[in-house]
């Protein structure tokens, strides 16, 4: 009896090592120089970040820009060709994944399907030797966190999408690890339920106040859900920011391209004006002067210009689409295509070959270097 | 509901064809079955009168009997043989990529084409030089050959179908690599497994034409014995012996079945 209450303690605390933050603001997860290459391709190049305890880290980019494969070397399923990870202050680069301290919820949720419910949550805590009752009492209580206690004797095929994704969820935190990792948990789900999970997801996630890498295409929700989000091009970081950082002040085409949508417009930067080939003259003062400029204009920034306002700039309707709250319209502002949604009220809603007068909301621009 | 006349018309066949396909399939069993019943001296059907004679004829004959157990032995060693062998060669034609990786699975599936008379004499000049023949072992080592190929087919199909990450998961709730291999997949490959060992199981206890060639005075399989018993004789002792072929078969598949259970199979 004594020796198993023993196994225990060490047993949780091996556990529990990661959840005590050896040194405040010290990151949880910390990768530097990390690059794999397969052949001649680059899927990740030398790419270094930081998760610091307690945040949920998003990693967003289209598919092929390595956040997939970056998550894997974080698990161990991927060997890097170079650089190092650490988990809670420890070198893990040449570990193998059973020796690491995360929890993953994968794409699929890869459940164990010849196993229950409780028997999938209990399968990492038996792994480690916890004791019977403890263990039990640890999967009563992470059912209870996704509230599926109900379901504890069901097999994987008899439960929604939704609820696989909970009971993996459980699965996964049931050992207390270092670091959750994320992997697209959302892409298997039809569109109104996904907006429901993400709020769930974040809700729990906030509960048991764990440090999440999370890795998506999507990027409402990696705007939605996010502390930070790293946004990937190509096996590199374009941009780290805090949501609003990379939606108000992208720094560079591809980040404002793939993140919502924007027009870009080309010019230069004269006597603090940006002006365009097509005669756009936009007055912004405390820029410099640049022969070849972007300004990035988000369509919710540009709207019907009021009477008497300058700047403001006749345009042509070439496409409207009615999405009920708000209309999107494809607009032909001096050559320049220009994006703009707005609310028009009933019958005002333009037709395309209509001609209107729109100005820019001049918070809502942002200039970029010209790549 | 506006089928089309094809359509219509190849239903109407399916329901003609079906049931001829399944009788069949079934008559020469039941008929031998039903013959093996005979209380006569001559096998014919329908049997004339009902008896158990034939059984106990059966069944106290050394020759029959001792074939019987050869065969049932060397079926369950050819077909643990084959599983090992066969569920490795699966395993690695199916997660590793490496060199000649196509003509190995070419070369495991090869038994299945080469016809099994020329199997047969090449092995049983392969064996005679290895010192090997007219040995068990010799006999084993053809078996596990011709069993292999099922073995291979049945797992890797599954194994293609296998989802990776579930293994992953495993290795990441702290699963070191045997008991990610002892919990999660071979209990998740263990339907391919059943009918693979049932295939072989079957193949290896039926197999006339292998046995002939590699068979040992001492040891001889129980397709054998029929066969030579027939060249002979011609009694309802052969319906009897048949009928237990039959039962022997059938008991495997169920034992198997038991074991795995029906809804794992499926």
């Amino acid at each position: 009896m004594n020796a198993s209450a023993l196994k225990t303690e060490t047993s949780n605390a091996g556990v529990a090592i990661a959840r005590t933050p050896s040194g405040q603001g010290r990151p949880v997860v910390a990768i530097e120089q990390l690059t794999k290459t397969y052949d001649a391709f680059t899927a990740v190049d030398s790419l270094s970040l930081e998760v610091g305890q307690g945040e949920l880290l998003c990693l967003l980019g289209p598919s092929g820009c390595g956040k997939t494969t970056t998550l894997s070397m974080v698990a161990g399923f991927v060997q890097p060709s170079k650089g190092a990870i650490y988990i809670a202050g420890t070198e893990v680069t040449r570990l193998p994944p059973y020796k690491r301290d995360t929890g993953m919820v994968f794409q699929s949720y890869a459940l164990f399907p010849h196993m229950t419910v409780a028997a999938n949550v209990a399968f990492g805590l038996e792994n480690l030797g916890v004791p019977k009752a403890d263990r039990k009492r640890r999967v009563g209580e992470m059912l209870d966190l996704v509230e599926l206690g109900h379901l504890a004797g069901r097999f994987p095929r008899e439960l929604s999408g939704g609820q696989q994704q909970r009971v993996a969820l459980a699965r996964a935190l049931a050992l207390r690890p270092a670091v959750l990792l994320l992997d697209e948990p959302f892409s298997n789900l039809d569109a109104q339920l996904r907006v429901r999970l993400r709020e769930e997801m974040r809700r729990l996630i906030d509960a048991v106040d764990i440090t999440t890498l999370f890795v998506t295409h999507d990027q409402d929700e990696a705007l939605v859900l996010s502390d930070r989000i790293v946004v990937m091009n190509k096996g590199r970081i374009e941009q780290i920011g805090t949501p609003q950082q990379i939606y108000e002040e992208p720094a560079s085409r591809f980040v404002a391209e793939f993140i919502g949508s924007c027009s870009v417009l080309e010019g230069t930067l004269r006597d603090g004006e940006f002006r365009t080939p097509g005669g756009m003259r936009v007055p912004l003062p405390a820029a410099g002067n640049v022969d070849k400029a972007l300004l990035v204009v988000r369509p919710e920034q540009v709207r019907c210009a009021s009477p008497g306002t300058s700047p403001a700039f006749d345009a042509r309707v070439e496409n409207s689409s009615y999405y009920g709250g708000m209309t999107r319209l494809r607009l032909n502002a001096c050559g320049e295509p220009l994006l703009m949604e707005a609310h028009f009220a009933g019958t005002d809603v333009p037709k395309p070959g209509d001609d209107i007068r729109v100005q820019i909301n001049p918070i809502g621009m942002r200039l970029i270097p010209a790549s | 509901m506006g089928l089309d006349p094809a359509d219509r018309l190849l239903g109407i066949a399916g329901w003609i064809v079906r049931p001829l396909v399944y009788a069949g399939l079934c008559i020469p069993a039941v008929i031998i079955v039903a013959a093996s019943f005979t209380a006569g001296d001559a096998l014919r059907f329908p049997p004339e009168g009902l008896s158990l004679r034939w059984y106990e004829a059966a069944l106290s004959s050394g020759p029959f009997m001792n074939s019987l157990w050869t065969s049932v032995k060397l079926a369950c060693l050819a077909t643990i043989g084959a599983l090992s062998l066969g569920l490795s060669a699966a395993m690695a034609l199916d997660r590793y990529r490496f060199r000649g990786r196509e003509a190995i699975r070419n070369l495991t599936l090869s038994p299945l084409v080469v016809p099994m008379v020329v199997l047969g004499i090449a092995l049983l000049q392969f064996l005679a030089w290895m010192k090997l023949n007219q040995t068990f072992i010799g006999l084993l080592a053809g078996h596990v050959l011709i069993t292999l190929p099922y073995v291979v087919r049945t797992l890797s199909a599954s194994l293609v179908l296998f989802d990776r990450s579930i293994e992953q998961a495993a290795a990441n709730l702290r699963a070191p690599p045997w008991r990610v291999l002892r919990l999660v997949t071979l209990p998740i490959l263990l339907p391919a497994i059943a009918s693979a060992t049932v295939f072989a199981f079957v193949t290896s206890f039926g197999n006339v034409t292998l046995s002939i060639f590699l068979g040992t005075s001492k040891a001889t399989t129980l397709p054998v014995q029929i066969f030579t018993y027939v060249e002979q004789n011609y009694d309802p002792v052969l319906a009897a012996v048949s009928a237990l072929v039959i039962m022997v078969t059938l008991a495997m598949i169920v034992i198997i079945e038991k074991l795995v259970g029906v809804e794992k199979v499926a």
